[in-house]
């Protein structure tokens, strides 16, 4: 497989404290990445290496088969977390400078600021001021600021915070486009059921290590024959007391169940129905979210 | 590193800055109010000035007759004639003098007349002569009215000891000193006090543009730390052309006002400006500025907004806000202002080892070598001396101070304290 990223074994320690513990993943061409785990787990650090922003104490970072070159990064579209803009520049003239400081030239950029502009309609707003616009509008020119530049891989720092509906859409129809251009997507988010959706490919951190990465199907398969949806009546609190039980969700009246990897369906069945009017009890894929919190418990 | 990076960013901060209005009213505001300084208090004094009908009552018979005629133009100021005119009625003393003292009074009351005054014969040993007015907060007229009088009543005293008033005049001129300054390219006469102030205005808007600048360098820094464009801008940059193109696209800012303002010293130093000012004494020459010195300007002004905004920018990544940050700008300021304290014996004795030493110490060189060069040119080797201890500092900030701020751009919370710092710069 070729990756368009690939992380081997990156540390970084601030002082005495370890953020990034020996990372090693790899974010395969034509992918959507979902970069996941809990806040504090090491995601902006990991990012922060990614871009060069920081330097790592140890490890390799290759960037489309080959040890990262500083060219690299300008294949690289780049949205943090932590995003702002110059609030009293002109949106064009904003863009045009993100564009400049990747390499690009005036005259293709204006044809392609006007195309995006008119794209997600803020064509009549090019010659307003940032800090004129409302905060959505703000976002699609950070939005543009990111891909103007037609990066081969895009790098995005919990995209979807802040966003409202009608902007989130328009993220997730443009990540899609890009996966079917054959590019990938680096989504780092700790927003479970979006990754879900979205993501093929996922790694998950915690603590400043890799708890599970791969493909989401494969992961989910392998997770996937003990995990059980419940319907049932009764005392569902005692469902958390039988020993074969690993995690137990219950939400509006169907428990998701995860059992211990050695444990038999329909035995835990007999013991259930035991205390429960059972109306459903069947074996289901597991939610990626079950799969984190199992990992993390794992992890620690 | 990418040059080009540092031109996109540099560009930036230019076009960015030249463009806002508080630029243009911070610029303008300096040349329009030397303008103002200059040209008003003639215009003013045009339109004020005061005419007075003065009424002479002359005992000695002897002073009024020399009134009438008025003084030769080479004894009258030229502020004088500005000031005042007077238009001098001559009556002879009455054999009741109560009588025409009040009747001149009415007269003055009923505005007849703005004035009289009353010339005994006591006047010619010494004793004052009588104004009386409705108003005597007239100052300036008055001083004008009592070099009019001076004039006649000495000519009239030396008639009496039996001598020639041209002649002693003549005699008893004052000297003047013509100051020449003596320079390599040739010299020339110069006014001492001109060329004193000329290096003092320089000195100051100096002084001014690198506080504000760096000052704006360092709020630019913050700006960019609270919007958190930085960290988007640093995905394509690096730290050190983000800090290099800033300062650059400022200094271009900073020099642009410079040279806004040195042109208008310039042109306010032409003799047409500096002849329609008041209050200069008259044929005063400002200093000519060669290109030479005008190159010595535009290098010491560069090389001390780099040794201050990159300090600047190092303390505006620092802090979180402009509150935090300004405590620490502080010591950058000292530093500019141990140079003013130093100003004075420097512009008595610019050639003195005090003021040459003073003038190589790289944090003093960017002003007090301007000021020196603006009073008499220094040795080529002291200038070039400067530069080059200068430059060695410089490049010593940058290297520290590019550390200080690769790390605090990206520090957001707490104050870092002097160890965390200390820590920054070692931080490979």
């Amino acid at each position: 497989m070729s990756y368009s990223l690939e992380l081997r074994d990156v540390r970084k320690s601030y002082g005495k404290f370890v953020a990034v513990d020996g990372v090693s993943l790899g974010v395969p061409e034509g992918s959507i990445f979902g970069l996941l785990g809990p806040n504090g787990a090491g995601k902006t650090s990991t990012i922060r290496m990614i871009m060069d922003i920081t330097a790592p104490d140890a490890g390799e970072i290759l960037f489309f088969g080959h040890p990262r070159r500083s060219e690299d990064l300008r294949r690289v579209g780049y949205l943090p977390e932590e995003r702002g803009l110059y609030r009293k520049m002109g949106v064009t003239e904003h863009l045009l400078f993100l564009g400049e400081i990747r390499g690009l030239k005036r005259r293709e950029l204006v044809p392609r600021i006007e195309q995006w502009l008119d794209r997600v309609g803020l064509a009549e707003w090019r010659k307003a001021k940032i800090e004129e616009l409302s905060k959505g509008m703000q976002q699609k020119v950070q939005l543009i600021g990111t891909i103007l530049h037609e990066p081969d891989l895009l790098l995005l720092d919990e995209p979807f915070s802040g966003l409202d509906p009608l902007n989130q859409e328009l993220f997730k129809e443009l990540l899609l486009d890009y996966r079917k251009q054959g590019k990938s997507v680096i989504l780092s988010t700790h927003g479970m059921e979006l990754a879900e959706r979205m993501c093929d490919h996922i790694g998950l951190i915690s603590r400043g290590r890799v708890v599970l990465t791969g493909e989401l199907g494969a992961i989910k398969r392998q997770v996937g024959g003990n995990s059980f949806r419940l319907v049932a009546e009764g005392d569902l609190d005692r469902v958390h007391s039988l020993p074969e039980i690993e995690q137990a969700v219950a939400q509006n009246g169907i428990v998701k169940l995860l059992l211990r990897p050695d444990a038999d369906g329909p035995e835990v069945l007999r013991q259930l129905v035991q205390f429960l009017r059972v109306h459903e009890f069947r074996s289901e894929e597991p939610e990626l979210e079950q799969i984190f919190l199992k990992a993390v418990r794992d992890a620690a | 590193m990418r040059p080009e990076n540092i031109v996109v960013i540099a560009k930036r901060e230019y076009s960015q800055r030249i463009r806002s209005k508080g630029f243009w009213i911070a610029t303008l505001i300096l040349p329009l109010f030397v303008v103002a300084a200059a040209v008003l208090p003639s215009l003013l004094l045009a339109r004020s000035r005061a005419e007075q009908r003065v009424v002479v009552v002359d005992a000695t018979g002897l002073v009024a007759p020399q009134l009438l005629k008025g003084r030769p133009k080479s004894e009258i100021r030229k502020a004088s004639e500005e000031v005042a005119k007077f238009e001098f009625l001559v009556e002879p003393p009455s054999s009741d003098p109560h009588a025409q003292r009040a009747g001149l009074d009415r007269r003055v009351l009923d505005k007849e007349i703005d004035a009289w005054i009353w010339v005994s014969r006591e006047v010619l040993t010494g004793k004052p002569v009588e104004y009386h007015a409705k108003t005597v907060s007239n100052v300036m007229t008055q001083q004008v009215l009592r070099e009019d009088l001076s004039y006649v009543v000495r000519r009239v005293r030396l008639a009496e000891a039996g001598l020639d008033a041209d002649r002693v005049g003549a005699l008893s001129a004052p000297v003047d000193l013509e100051t020449v300054r003596i320079s390599k390219e040739g010299s020339r006469a110069e006014g001492g006090l001109a060329g004193a102030a000329f290096a003092y205005i320089l000195f100051l808007l100096l002084y001014m543009v690198l506080v504000i600048w760096g000052q704006q360098v360092m709020q630019g820094v913050l700006e960019e730390k609270s919007s958190r464009i930085i960290e988007v801008v640093l995905s394509s940059v690096r730290p050190f052309e983000l800090m290099m193109g800033k300062l650059v696209g400022i200094c271009l800012v900073g020099l642009t006002q410079f040279s806004i303002w040195l042109v208008t010293l310039a042109a306010v130093a032409t003799p047409g400006v500096m002849a329609s000012i008041a209050g200069l004494p008259e044929g005063m020459k400002l200093p000519t500025v060669t290109p030479v010195m005008v190159l010595h300007f535009i290098l010491l002004f560069i090389l001390g907004f780099f040794v201050f905004s990159t300090l600047y920018a190092a303390i505006g990544a620092s802090f979180n806000n402009l509150q935090e940050a300004q405590q620490l700008a502080g010591v950058a300021v000292f530093f500019l202002i141990i140079p003013v304290f130093l100003m004075l014996p420097i512009i008595n004795d610019p050639g003195s080892t005090f003021a040459v030493v003073a003038s190589l110490i790289p944090l003093f060189t960017p002003l007090l070598m301007t000021l020196r060069i603006s009073l008499e040119m220094p040795p080529l080797w002291q200038i070039l001396l400067g530069y080059a201890l200068t430059f060695g500092f410089l490049v010593g900030m940058v290297w520290i101070c590019a550390r200080i701020y690769r790390i605090g751009i990206l520090m957001y919370g707490k104050k870092p304290t002097f160890q965390e710092l200390w820590k920054w710069i070692r931080y490979a």
